[in-house]
């Protein structure tokens, strides 16, 4: 280009007039940006949970006047110590949707009518009343979420399980972490992981089981990244089925046939003690041996039961039963060379090495989930690595307070806030801290997640009220509980924010306060409550799911057990809840110290938190010297004999390629709020389906193109990504299920773990066809 | 063409005169600005982050030759910064084509952490003020769509005010919120610097030595 001096002063008046008008001016609106009116005072941080991941990263979020405007990380928080991710950054943005649902919503005549919030709790009291009068009190049910504050499972649990007594009451979290709840149970006898997020400045080795956590704990995985780069002879190994982000980071990329993991973990033990690297003075003192029943089955039918049986037996016994996994045999099953898993178990076996395993769903999701946790911490238990600073079988949990909510309160057909229902002791507390008759809770569970909304499909559930998910995306074999909730004489009641696929089958839709716009509680993967206030109003006639819940268990005569003033409630429930757990096993902290601190690890015992549980030297509820695995009666943690099994549905000719199913880093589970976030659309727009290049040349498959993906129960079309963010191997396609608009899940399987009840997302068998 | 540069001469001629005539009412009102609004306008820093990696600004002042300090660059410009970021202090998205992950490791810090020349997109790279932080894409994603799934009634509040000296040459007090931001040299210094905001003495290397943050804490009273 050309320049003389007329352009050039033009080009200099240009720029400094952009310049001047874009200092000098205030009040300029940059790009597209729609200022909001400053009120006085500046910007004020108040702190709260993320609202998203397990993780329970603290955030600080600015607000100018009624409206939140700007996020940053807590510096305060040993969680997240300042940085957030991409979704953190943004959450705000989810509360300003165009779409929000502001008002209650009512059907008549199949239309969707607005109607005062009080006239639709009116509605779903009484409705709820009728159905218990006609079908009984178990054709009424509660299904909730992880993503549930800590007090709107409380007051569900207690007006269901309490009030009106039935013990129907289930939350996602049962779709998420549940393997790891029987994992914990089974092997230590009390939930949740006995080490916390310190384990990743201070271990030296990390194996990541079937996760990607540089896309779904983001913050975590940039812990990890800085401690190797900190402490240069750090090793990650990625232990997975398909290549992804948080492979390319790892030092080794492991793949794995799907369910072959189980083999896997049983071949390390084997070489652990063939190599002679048992920790026999741990061993002999806090480890006993256990065998449970095997073909166990998937629970694909209805009505199926399954209760597993242990019987003690003795290290020979165990290493008789390892006979079978030689590395040698196991790289027949699982694909993986039996040098690397000699290699994974010299990392586990080195005294030198101190080795953190993660995990999410790769082995919860998993038709033996149970096992494969047990499995898992089987290695931690033989080498002595548990329980001490680095040394951590750490299972992450997907939620914001899966843990706080579900785990902990118990949001589960079996569970109780503290116990189980079928534990008579556990009953009576329940009943004395809930001011209910003792008969009134029911000593049988009823139905878990799959097994309910099949009994809504058959007709004996015939109410529902859905809180805080979206289980017309999230179900397996989607289609059937679809249409069963869509049948005639069915009541569905939705607590949304958004419309959904879940609010368009509704009959009455409660508007929802969501998050920040209303006093809570979340607790996270390494048993750490958080507390937040409300920080904005909430919009047009939102109310919290916990108020709502009050509001209908007084309409149907449960004043005296939900007595609570509007100013107060959140508190009084919290010091209320707290009583289920006033042991130094599992003490929380007061009110008082939630309100100030950026979270607080339980057991909370005299002012201190646990950072490492079963640990004498961290937990004030160890009884003996080093260790007390003191949730089992024989104070020892148990390894478990759990073999390999096969998946529920196999690739075989018909249905040649193995369906796997995840999130990406943008999108929070079923998108209904992150898919309102402009970056995060914008950046992650719709699902596709990951095919490895190799398959896809050889159908002729092109980047983009679309595919058809069946299986046995379903089909949809979508895009073809070819060497995009993560590559599956050859025989394997994944597809994330953020995207209301390609159901994935009408694809997907409902065969579950017979222990846990949690399905198996990742693994059913699909056919490919170019469409 | 020679015509309608002399139009767009007398437009900017008006401008100019329009900028001559709004002096003195840009003056009043900069005098009038209540300390409530200025507060308001800007984002709060926080005093306990103050000094905390501020180190990296030595470090970062004695790595860089003295040709890459006296850099410039008029190409980004604060409206191209702040199109990038949904509210002031966010994560920016990525503007350039990059690899998906799938082809090579993530390499954004072989350009981002040190700066330049790039020659793929003709400009000087940008500089991150945080690189101990490896994981980028944790936050910084790139963009697949210009469309919404659904609109948002989102509203941010306006970036920091430049040149706030609180005395005719005095050094502007540090507007933002030093957070991952404080390392003062790799966003306000060098070729890749945003103009608006680039120093015109990069030679200096103490830049709190004059520039401190704006906390809000009002007045003093006793």
């Amino acid at each position: 280009m050309k320049l003389d001096r007329r352009s050039f002063i033009k080009l200099m008046a240009m720029n400094s007039a952009a310049t001047a008008a874009a200092t000098l001016f205030p009040g300029v609106s940059f790009g597209a940006w729609s200022t909001t009116e400053m009120a006085s005072g500046g910007i004020v941080w108040k702190k709260t949970p993320c609202r998203f991941c397990g993780t329970g990263c603290s955030l600080l979020v600015g607000v100018s006047g009624d409206r939140a405007v700007a996020v940053k990380g807590d510096p305060n928080s040993t969680v997240n110590k300042g940085l957030c991710c991409v979704k953190g950054y943004h959450s705000i943005q989810i509360l300003y949707g165009k779409d929000r649902i502001q008002k209650a919503l009512v059907r008549k005549n199949g239309k969707m009518v607005e109607v005062p919030v009080a006239e639709a709790l009116d509605l779903v009291a009484r409705k709820m009343q009728e159905t218990i009068q006609t079908h009984g009190k178990d054709a009424v049910a509660m299904y909730g979420s992880g993503q549930w504050s800590i007090t709107d499972g409380y007051v569900a649990s207690k007006l269901f399980k309490g009030c009106i007594g039935t013990n129907n009451v289930e939350a996602n979290a049962r779709l998420c972490m549940a393997s790891a709840v029987t994992g914990c149970l089974t092997t230590f006898g009390l939930d949740e992981p006995m080490g916390c997020y310190e384990d990743i400045e201070k271990a030296d080795v990390f194996v990541t089981w079937g996760n990607n956590m540089a896309e779904m704990h983001p913050v975590l995985f940039s812990r990890m990244l800085a401690t190797r780069k900190n402490r240069t002879h750090v090793k990650i190994i990625d232990f997975a089925t398909r290549t992804t982000r948080s492979s390319l980071a790892a030092d080794r990329s492991i793949l794995f046939r799907p369910q072959t993991d189980l083999a896997v973990a049983n071949a390390i033990c084997y070489e652990i003690i063939h190599n002679g690297w048992v920790n026999w003075d741990f061993v002999n003192k806090h480890a006993s041996f256990h065998k449970g029943k095997t073909n166990i089955g998937y629970g694909t039918e209805d009505h199926f039961k399954f209760k597993d049986k242990a019987e003690t037996v003795d290290f020979n016994a165990f290493k008789t039963f390892l006979d079978d996994y030689t590395p040698e045999n196991v790289e027949k099953i699982s694909g993986v060379p039996a040098k690397d898993i000699k290699y994974l178990a010299a990392l586990y076996g080195d005294p030198d090495k101190k080795v953190t395993s993660f995990w999410t769903m790769g082995m919860n999701q998993h038709t033996r989930g149970t096992w494969i946790n047990n499995l898992v911490y089987n290695i931690h238990l033989l080498t002595g690595k548990i329980s001490s600073p680095g040394n951590s079988p750490f299972s992450l949990t997907g939620q914001p307070s899966a843990c706080g909510t579900v785990r902990e309160v118990g949001t589960l057909t079996h569970k109780l806030p503290h116990g189980v229902v079928m534990n008579p002791d556990h009953r009576k507390m329940a009943a004395r801290i809930w001011d209910v008759p003792v008969e009134n809770i029911d000593p049988k569970p009823t139905y878990h997640t799959v097994e309910m909304f099949r009994a809504l499909d058959r007709g004996d559930i015939r109410f529902m009220w859905i809180q805080v998910t979206n289980p017309m995306v999230t179900m397996p074999n989607l289609r059937r509980y679809r249409d069963g909730a869509e049948k005639e004489g069915r009541f569905v009641v939705v607590s949304e924010i958004y419309p959904t696929p879940t609010s368009d089958i509704a009959d009455v839709i409660l508007p929802s306060a969501l998050w920040i716009e209303r006093e809570g509680f979340f607790g996270n993967s390494e048993r750490r409550t958080q507390h937040n206030e409300q920080i904005v109003p909430m919009p047009g006639e939102t109310v919290s799911n916990t108020w709502q819940i009050m509001e209908v268990a007084r309409k149907m005569g449960f004043e005296k057990q939900f007595p609570w003033s509007e100013e107060t409630y959140i508190e009084d429930i919290w010091n209320e809840y707290i009583q289920f757990h006033d042991s130094p096993k599992h003490r929380m902290a007061p009110f008082k110290v939630l309100k100030e601190r950026s979270g607080v690890q339980w057991p909370y015992v005299n002012g201190m938190e646990t950072k490492w549980r079963y640990n004498a030297k961290y937990d004030p509820a160890c009884k003996q010297k080093d260790f007390d695995f003191y949730g089992k009666k024989d104070h020892r943690a148990w390894i478990w004999l759990r073999p390999y099994e096969p998946p529920a549905e196999s690739p075989d000719s018909e249905y040649p390629f193995w369906l796997n199913t995840g999130r990406v880093l943008e999108h929070w589970h079923t998108g209904s709020m992150t898919r309102r976030v402009p970056i995060l659309h914008k950046a992650m727009p719709e699902s596709y389906v990951e095919i490895n290049p190799d398959d896809a040349a050889r159908m002729g498959i092109t980047n983009g193109s679309d595919v058809k993906i069946s299986s046995r129960r379903g089909s949809l079309v979508m895009k073809a990504a070819i060497n995009g963010r993560g590559n599956p191997p050859r025989g394997m396609v994944f597809v994330p299920f953020f995207d209301e608009k390609y159901l994935i899940n009408e694809v997907t399987l409902d065969a579950f773990c017979p222990i846990s009840k949690q399905p198996d997302y990742k693994k059913c068998a699909v056919k490919l066809e170019r469409a | 063409m020679e015509t309608s540069n002399r139009k767009l001469g007398k437009v900017f001629l008006a401008f100019a005169g329009i900028c001559v005539l709004a002096l003195p009412a840009i003056v009043f009102w900069a005098l009038s600005y209540g300390p409530d609004e200025i507060e308001a306008a800007t984002v709060e820093t926080s005093q306990t982050t103050f000094d905390e990696n501020s180190a990296t600004i030595f470090v970062s002042h004695d790595a860089l030759t003295r040709s890459y300090l006296e850099g410039t660059s008029s190409q980004r410009t604060l409206e191209e910064y702040y199109s990038r970021r949904q509210y002031p202090g966010s994560p920016p998205w990525i503007p350039h084509k990059v690899e998906d992950e799938s082809r090579e490791r993530i390499a954004c810090l072989t350009c981002h952490e040190k700066g330049g020349w790039t020659e793929t997109l003709k400009r000087h790279t940008p500089v991150t003020p945080h690189p101990e932080n490896t994981s980028c894409r944790q936050c910084h994603v790139k963009m697949e769509t210009e469309d919404l799934f659904v609109d948002i009634n989102w509203k941010s509040i306006l970036p920091p005010r430049l040149g706030r000296s609180h005395l005719p040459g005095g050094p502007p007090p540090i507007p933002h919120d030093l957070q991952m931001r404080g390392d003062c040299i790799a966003c306000h210094v060098g070729p890749g610097a945003v103009a608006a905001i680039r120093v015109d003495h990069p030679s200096r290397g103490n830049c709190r030595q004059c520039h401190v943050p704006d906390s809000f804490a009002g007045l003093f009273q006793r």
